[in-house]
C-alpha cells in the first residue's frame, strides 16, 4: 500500500515542480497533471478496494514524528477512501475535459487544479482542525484561480464575491477554531469529541457553533449562496464539475466531521437548514432558464439534501446512514459532473437551446442517465440510497421528512425533466454545428457508464435490499449495445426476447398475476408488429420500449416491495421516453411523468409504512398491515399511487395529451397495455388491504364515486373531442373508471367485471388505436372534421373500427356485453345504486363517441385530398385482424375467459361467484348464455342484411357532388363541417362537465411555486455585499434559532 | 489584564473590519475592511494563548525549564492565518486591479452581471 499521505505530497510536488516546467510546453504541463491526477485516483482506488474488501485496515498516519494529539494526524478508513477516490477521479475526468477547451494555455491552470486536489484530499483526509481550515483555504483559494480561467468579467466578478465570502466565513471558523482549542485544550477532532463533557459544550458553545457555521456555509445553504450559484453560472464547465463533485463532496465530509466533533449539539440545526436548502433551491430552480446556473440550483438543493438526509441517519441512528448518505453522494458527484461537461460541449447558455444535442444523438444517453441518476430512479446507486431512507424513516415514523425529501425531490424532477425535453425536442438552428473531441468525450460517457455500474453494488449493500430480477435489466442494457442495428431487426430481437421471456412466465406464475401477464405479454408482441413498417434504425425507440416491457413483466414477476417498485419506475421511465418521440408531445410527457413520478413516490411511502409495520418486504405480506393502525394510510397513498396510472378523474389532466399525441403504434401500448399496470397495483392493494375505514369514510365507497365521476367525465370529454386519438384517450379514462368502479365494489362479481374488462379493454382499445393510427399514418391528420367517407378507402380499417366499438358500447353479441352483464348484477348486489346509475349513464354516453367514430371518420363524403388514399400497411393492419380474431373468439365462447377468471376471482371472494354449466352463467340475479346471444344476434343480422340486400336494388346511387353550393367561402371552413362540434346541443346541456377543474387544480399549484421561485430569487440580487449581509444575517438568525432566541 | 485589553481590542477590530465590509462600496475599502477583520482575528488568537509574566515558549538550556510559558500553540496557528490572509488579501487586490481594468469601476455595485 502506498502511503496516503503521498495523495497530498503528489499533488503539491507536482503542482510545485510544473513551476519550474514554466517553459516545457502545454504537452507537458497537461501530461504531468494528468499522470499525477492519475497516480492519486490508483492511490485511492488501491485503499478502497484493500479496506472494502478487508485486505488492510484503517490507518491513522501521523506526521513530524509524534503521534496524536501532539501532532496533525491523517486518517485513511472507507469513507476517507471512497470519497479521495471519488473526488480524485473527477477531477482527473475534468482536467481531462478541459485539455482542447480552456483559452488561456498557461502553466497556472495545471498548477491550480493540483493545489486544489491536494486541498481536496487533504480536508477529507485530516483529523486536526487547524489543518482542516488550512486546506479548506488551499481549495478555495485555488477553486478562485481556476473560477477566472477565461478572466472574462463576469468570471472576475464571480470569483471575488466568491473569495469574499470564503474570507469572511474562514474568519468566523478561524475564531470558533480558537475558542475550542482554548476550551478543550486540543485541535485533533477525536480528541475534543472525547473531550466534550456537557459541561465543556455549555462553555465552548460558541466556539463550536462558529466552526460548525463556519463549515456550513462552505456548502451555500439557502439562501446564503448567491456567491455559489455566481460561480456555477460563469466558471468553465469543467471547474463546475470539480466544484460540484469534488469541492461539495469534501466540504460535506468536512462538515460531518465538524457535527460529530461537536456531538449532537447541531444535528436539529443542520437538519433545518438541510431541509429548507433542500425544498428552497428546487422551487427557486423552476424559474430558471439558464443551463449553467440551473444546475447550480440543482448542486446546492443536493447538497442541502445530503445534509438533511446525513443528520437524519445520525439523529435517528439509522443503521445504513452512512452508506445511504454515500449512495446519494456519489450519484450527486457523478451525475453533476456530467452534467456539466456535458454543459461545456454543448456550450448554449439557455435550456431552450439545448435542442443541438441533437447533432451528436448519443449524447443524449449520458445525459439521460445523469438526470435520471440525479432523480434518483433506478438502477441508479441514489435510487437504492432513497430506498433505504424511505424505509427506515418509515420505520421511525419521520413523517415531515418523508414528505420533505419526496416533494423536494419531486419538484426538481419538474426542472430537470423539463430540460431533457427541450433537448430532446427543440430544434436547433441549421448553421450551428456541434464539435465534440475524444477528450471531451470520455469523462461525459466515463460518467454516465460508472452511474451505471455503481448501481448493482449499491443493491447488494442495502439492507432491506432483496435480489433484483437482474435478467430484465441487463436486456435493457443490452438493447442500448444494438442501437446500430436496422429498426426492423431489433424489432425482431426484442420481440424474440419477450415471447422467450414471457412464454414460460405465462405457464407458470399462476394466480391474478397471470391475467395481466397475458396482457403485456401478449399485448407486447401484439403491438410491436406496427414496428416493422419504419426505416432506419429508430435510435432510442427499443431502449425505451424495452425498458417499459421489462418494467410490465417486473411488476408482474416482483416477490418483494424492492423490486415491485424497481420495475414500476423503470416502466415509467421507458414510457416516458416513447411518449416523448411524439411530435408535439413535450409538456404532455412531461405531465405523465411528474404524475407518475408522484404516484409512485406515494407507492414508495406506502411500502415504507408496511415495512415500519410489519418488518417485511414480502408483497405477500402485505396484507399484516391490514391489522396494524396503518392499514388505511397505506391503502389511500398505495390507491392513489396506482391510480395515478389509470388516470382516474381528478389524476387524468395528463392522459388525453399523452396518449393522443404519442407516435401511431406507441399509443396503442400505452393505452392498451399500460393503463393495466395500474389496475394490477390495484388489485393487489385490494386483495392485500381489503376494506379500510379513515374514520367513518370509507376508502372503498370513496373509490367507487371517483370510478363512476372517472366513467361519466371521461366519456363525456370523449363524445366533445375533434381529434380523433384523444377521442380515444378520454375513452380510456371512463373505461379505467369502470375498472375501478367494479374494484372498489369489493365483491366476487365486481371484481370478474373489472378484470374481464381489463382484458377486452386491452383488444379493442388497441384495435381501435391501431385502427386511428393507421388513418392519421395516411391522412397526415388526427382531426375528424378533416375526414369523412373512408369507408370505401378503407374498409378493413372500417370493419376493424365497427368490432371494436360494438365491443366497447357493451352491447350484445360482443365481449364488452359480457362485463356489463356481470357489473350490472354487481352493481344491484351491492347495492351501490347511485354509482351504479352514474355507471350506466355513461355507458349511454359513450354511444355518442363511439356513434362519432364510426360515422364522422368512415361514413359521409370523402374530402377532395383524399381520393388517392390507400388502406392502411400492412403492420398496422395485421396486429388488428389478430385481434379481431381475438375479441369473435372471446365473444361467442365468453365462458372460457370469464370462467377461469372467476375461479381466480374466488380465491379472494368466494362469495356471489356465478355458477357456470356450459356457456350458461348464473347469479342468483338471473341468467346469461353469451353462446345463445351471440347465435339469435347472429341470425337476426343475417335476416336485416338480406333485407337490405333486397330493397338496396332500388336504391339510386348518387355521386358525391350532385348537388350545387352557393355560399362565400366560409372564414374557418371547419365549422361548416356537420362533424365540428358535432354534440352542440348536449354540450349546452352538460356543458358544466368540461370545466377543467383538475387542470385548474394543478396549474393553479404550479403557478404558485413559479411565482415563489420568482420572488424568492430576487434574492440572489449579484452584489457582492448583499450577498455578505445575507452571510452574517444568517449567522445570527441561526445562531438565534438555536438557542430559542425567538 | 493584558490578555483582556487584546481580546477586546480584538473583537473591536473584527467588528470594525465587518463594518467597513458591509457598508463601503470601494472594492478597495472593502479588502482594507477584511485585512483589519483578519488583524482582530489574529489579536483574538494570540490573545488566547497568553499568560501574564510568562515568556516566551524558547528553551535554550535546561535551566529554562522550570519557567511558565505562553501557550504555543496559538501562536504557531497565527503565523499560518497570517500568512493565509496576507495570500488572501493579495489575491483580492489581483483581483480588484483586473475588475478595474475590465470595467473602468470600483464600486461593488458595479459587478452584478450575475443574479437570480
Amino acid at each position: 500500500m502506498v502511503e496516503p499521505v503521498y495523495l497530498i505530497v503528489v499533488a503539491l510536488g507536482a503542482a510545485f515542480s510544473l513551476g519550474l516546467l514554466r517553459k516545457a510546453g502545454f504537452v507537458m504541463h497537461h501530461l504531468v497533471l494528468l499522470l499525477s491526477l492519475a497516480t492519486m485516483t490508483a492511490i485511492s482506488a488501491q485503499w478502497t478496494v484493500g479496506l472494502f474488501t478487508g485486505s488492510v485496515s484503517p490507518a491513522a498516519i501521523p506526521t513530524a514524528g509524534f503521534s496524536p494529539p501532539i501532532s496533525i494526524n491523517l486518517q485513511m478508513g472507507k469513507t476517507e477512501g471512497f470519497l479521495t477516490l471519488l473526488v480524485n477521479l473527477s477531477v482527473f475526468l475534468s482536467s481531462l475535459f478541459m485539455i482542447k477547451t480552456v483559452k488561456r494555455r498557461s502553466v497556472y491552470v495545471p498548477m491550480l487544479m493540483l493545489v486544489f486536489a491536494s486541498g481536496l484530499n487533504g480536508i477529507i483526509m485530516t483529523r486536526d482542525l487547524f489543518n482542516l481550515f488550512v486546506f479548506i483555504e488551499i481549495m478555495s483559494i485555488a477553486l478562485a484561480g481556476l473560477i477566472v480561467l477565461n478572466g472574462d468579467i463576469q468570471q472576475l466578478g464571480a470569483g471575488f464575491k466568491y473569495i469574499l465570502a470564503g474570507a469572511l466565513t474562514s474568519g468566523l471558523m478561524l475564531i470558533g477554531i480558537i475558542f475550542t482549542y482554548h476550551t478543550t485544550g486540543s485541535l485533533n477532532i477525536d480528541t475534543i469529541a472525547n473531550a466534550l463533557t456537557p459541561e465543556l459544550k455549555a462553555v465552548g458553545y460558541a466556539g463550536l457553533f462558529l466552526i460548525f457555521i463556519g463549515v456550513l456555509i462552505e456548502l451555500k445553504p439557502f439562501p446564503v449562496n448567491g456567491f455559489g450559484l455566481d460561480v456555477y453560472e460563469s466558471a468553465h464547465p469543467a471547474v463546475g464539475a470539480v466544484v460540484s463533485a469534488g469541492a461539495a463532496t469534501a466540504t460535506l465530509y468536512a462538515f460531518a466531521k465538524i457535527a460529530i466533533m461537536s456531538g449532537d449539539l447541531f444535528l436539529e440545526l443542520s437538519m433545518v437548514v438541510g431541509a429548507v436548502t433542500f425544498v428552497g433551491m428546487n422551487v427557486v430552480a423552476l424559474q430558471q432558464k439558464i443551463a449553467n446556473r440551473l444546475l447550480g440550483y440543482s448542486s446546492l438543493s443536493q447538497v442541502g439534501l445530503l445534509v438533511l438526509v446525513w443528520s437524519l441517519v445520525k439523529w435517528q441512528n439509522i443503521a445504513n446512514g452512512d452508506l445511504i448518505v454515500l449512495g446519494l453522494l456519489v450519484t450527486h458527484a457523478f451525475a453533476k459532473a456530467t452534467l456539466f461537461w456535458l454543459s461545456g460541449i454543448i456550450q448554449k447558455e439557455k435550456i431552450e437551446d439545448w435542442g443541438i444535442i441533437k447533432q451528436r444523438i448519443y449524447l443524449l444517453f449520458p445525459f439521460a442517465i445523469a438526470l435520471l441518476a440525479l432523480i434518483g430512479l433506478p438502477p441508479f446507486p441514489s435510487f437504492f440510497a432513497k430506498w433505504e431512507l424511505i424505509m427506515a424513516l418509515a420505520a421511525n415514523q419521520s413523517h415531515l421528512a418523508i414528505a420533505l425529501i419526496l416533494g423536494g425531490s419531486l419538484v426538481e424532477a419538474v426542472y430537470l425533466m423539463r430540460w431533457f425535453g427541450h433537448a430532446f425536442k427543440n430544434t436547433a438552428a441549421e448553421d450551428e454545428t456541434l464539435s465534440v473531441s475524444f477528450c471531451q468525450l470520455l469523462p461525459v460517457f466515463a460518467g454516465g457508464l460508472l452511474l451505471i455500474g455503481l448501481g448493482y453494488p449499491a443493491s447488494l449493500l442495502s439492507a432491506t435490499a432483496s435480489p433484483i430480477p437482474w435478467m430484465l435489466t441487463a436486456f435493457v442494457l443490452f438493447t442500448f449495445a444494438m442501437e446500430f442495428l436496422p429498426a426492423k431487426i431489433k424489432n425482431i430481437i426484442v420481440m424474440a426476447a419477450i415471447a422467450w421471456y414471457g412464454y414460460p412466465l405465462l405457464t407458470t406464475i399462476g394466480g391474478y398475476r397471470v391475467i395481466f401477464a397475458g396482457i403485456f405479454v401478449i399485448g407486447a408482441l401484439v403491438t410491436m408488429i406496427p414496428g416493422f413498417s419504419h426505416k432506419g434504425n429508430r435510435l432510442g425507440f427499443y431502449p425505451s420500449l424495452t425498458m417499459m416491457f421489462a418494467g410490465l413483466i417486473g411488476i408482474i414477476e416482483a416477490k418483494e416491495t424492492m423490486s415491485f417498485f424497481f420495475y414500476w419506475e423503470m416502466m415509467t421511465v421507458g414510457s416516458y421516453f416513447l411518449i416523448l418521440r411524439g411530435k408535439n408531445s413535450k409538456p404532455h410527457a412531461l405531465s405523465y411523468f411528474l404524475f407518475s413520478l408522484g404516484g409512485a413516490y406515494l407507492i414508495l411511502a406506502a411500502f415504507g409504512y408496511s415495512f415500519g409495520q410489519t418488518t417485511s418486504v414480502s408483497l405477500d405480506t402485505l396484507s399484516q398491515v391490514a391489522s396494524t393502525p396503518y392499514a388505511a394510510l397505506v391503502m389511500l397513498f398505495l390507491s392513489i399511487g396506482f391510480m395515478t396510472k389509470t388516470a382516474s378523474v381528478g389524476l387524468h389532466i395528463w392522459l388525453p395529451g399523452a396518449h393522443a399525441e404519442a407516435e401511431s403504434d406507441v399509443s396503442p401500448m400505452v393505452s392498451g397495455i399500460l393503463l393495466k399496470a395500474g389496475i394490477f397495483g390495484l388489485l393487489m392493494t385490494f386483495i392485500a388491504l381489503g376494506d379500510q375505514k379513515i374514520g367513518f369514510v370509507d376508502i372503498a365507497y370513496v373509490l367507487s364515486w371517483v370510478g363512476a365521476i372517472s366513467a361519466l367525465v371521461g366519456n363525456y370529454l370523449a363524445a366533445m373531442q375533434e381529434d380523433a386519438k384523444r377521442l380515444l384517450a378520454y375513452s380510456s379514462v371512463g373505461q379505467m373508471g369502470y375498472a375501478l368502479f367494479g374494484l372498489s365494489l369489493m365483491s366476487h362479481l365486481g371484481w370478474l367485471g373489472a378484470l374481464s374488462l381489463s382484458v377486452i379493454h386491452f383488444t379493442y382499445k388497441v384495435i381501435l388505436f391501431l385502427a386511428v393510427g393507421g388513418i392519421v399514418y395516411r391522412l397526415k391528420t388526427k382531426n375528424m372534421y378533416e375526414m369523412g367517407g373512408l369507408i370505401r378507402k378503407m374498409p378493413i380499417t372500417f370493419f376493424a373500427v365497427l368490432v371494436s366499438i360494438i365491443a366497447l358500447s357493451g352491447i350484445p353479441p360482443l365481449a364488452g356485453f359480457g362485463g356489463r352483464w356481470v357489473a350490472y348484477n354487481a352493481v344491484i348486489e351491492k347495492g351501490w345504486m347511485l354509482q351504479g346509475a352514474i355507471i350506466g349513464f355513461s355507458g349511454i354516453i359513450a354511444f355518442l363517441y363511439l356513434f362519432r367514430l364510426i360515422h364522422t371518420i368512415f361514413l359521409g363524403q370523402l374530402k377532395d385530398a383524399h381520393r388517392k388514399v390507400k388502406e392502411a400497411p400492412l403492420p398496422f393492419l395485421l396486429p388488428q385482424m389478430l385481434l379481431i380474431g381475438l375479441v369473435m373468439f372471446l365473444s361467442s365462447r365468453p365462458h372460457t375467459f370469464l370462467a377461469p377468471i372467476g375461479e381466480i376471482v374466488k380465491e379472494f371472494k368466494p362469495d356471489g361467484a356465478l355458477t357456470w354449466t356450459g356457456p350458461l352463467a348464473q347469479s342468483h340475479l338471473g341468467y346469461w348464455d353469451g353462446v345463445m346471444v351471440m347465435w339469435v344476434f347472429m341470425g337476426l343480422f343475417a335476416a336485416n342484411f338480406a333485407l337490405l340486400f333486397i330493397m338496396n336494388r332500388r336504391a339510386q346511387p348518387v355521386k358525391q357532388f350532385n348537388i350545387v353550393y352557393a355560399a362565400e367561402r366560409p372564414a374557418r371552413p371547419e365549422t361548416t363541417h356537420f362533424a365540428y362540434n358535432f354534440f352542440a346541443p348536449y354540450r349546452r346541456a352538460l356543458g358544466f362537465l368540461e370545466y377543467p377543474l383538475a387542470t385548474h387544480f394543478f396549474d393553479g399549484i404550479t403557478d404558485f411555486l413559479h411565482a415563489a421561485a420568482g420572488f424568492i430569487r430576487r434574492l440572489y440580487t449579484g452584489n457582492g455585499q448583499t450577498y455578505l449581509f445575507q452571510i452574517v444575517a444568517f449567522v445570527v438568525v441561526v445562531f438565534l434559532l438555536a438557542n430559542g432566541g425567538f | 489584564m493584558t490578555s483582556t485589553i487584546a481580546m477586546t481590542t480584538g473583537i473591536l477590530l473584527v467588528l470594525i473590519g465587518l463594518f467597513a465590509i458591509l457598508t463601503q462600496k470601494d472594492l478597495i475599502r472593502i479588502i482594507v475592511g477584511f485585512s483589519i477583520f483578519d488583524i482582530g482575528v489574529h489579536v483574538i488568537m494570540i490573545s488566547i494563548g497568553y499568560i501574564s509574566d510568562a515568556t516566551a515558549p524558547i528553551i535554550e538550556n535546561l535551566s529554562q525549564l522550570g519557567q511558565s510559558y505562553v501557550d504555543p500553540v496559538p501562536q504557531a496557528l497565527v503565523l499560518t492565518a497570517i500568512v493565509i490572509g496576507l495570500g488572501i488579501s493579495a489575491f483580492m487586490l489581483t483581483f480588484a486591479v483586473f475588475m478595474f481594468k475590465k470595467r473602468g469601476s470600483l464600486d461593488i455595485n458595479s459587478f452584478r452581471d450575475l443574479k437570480w
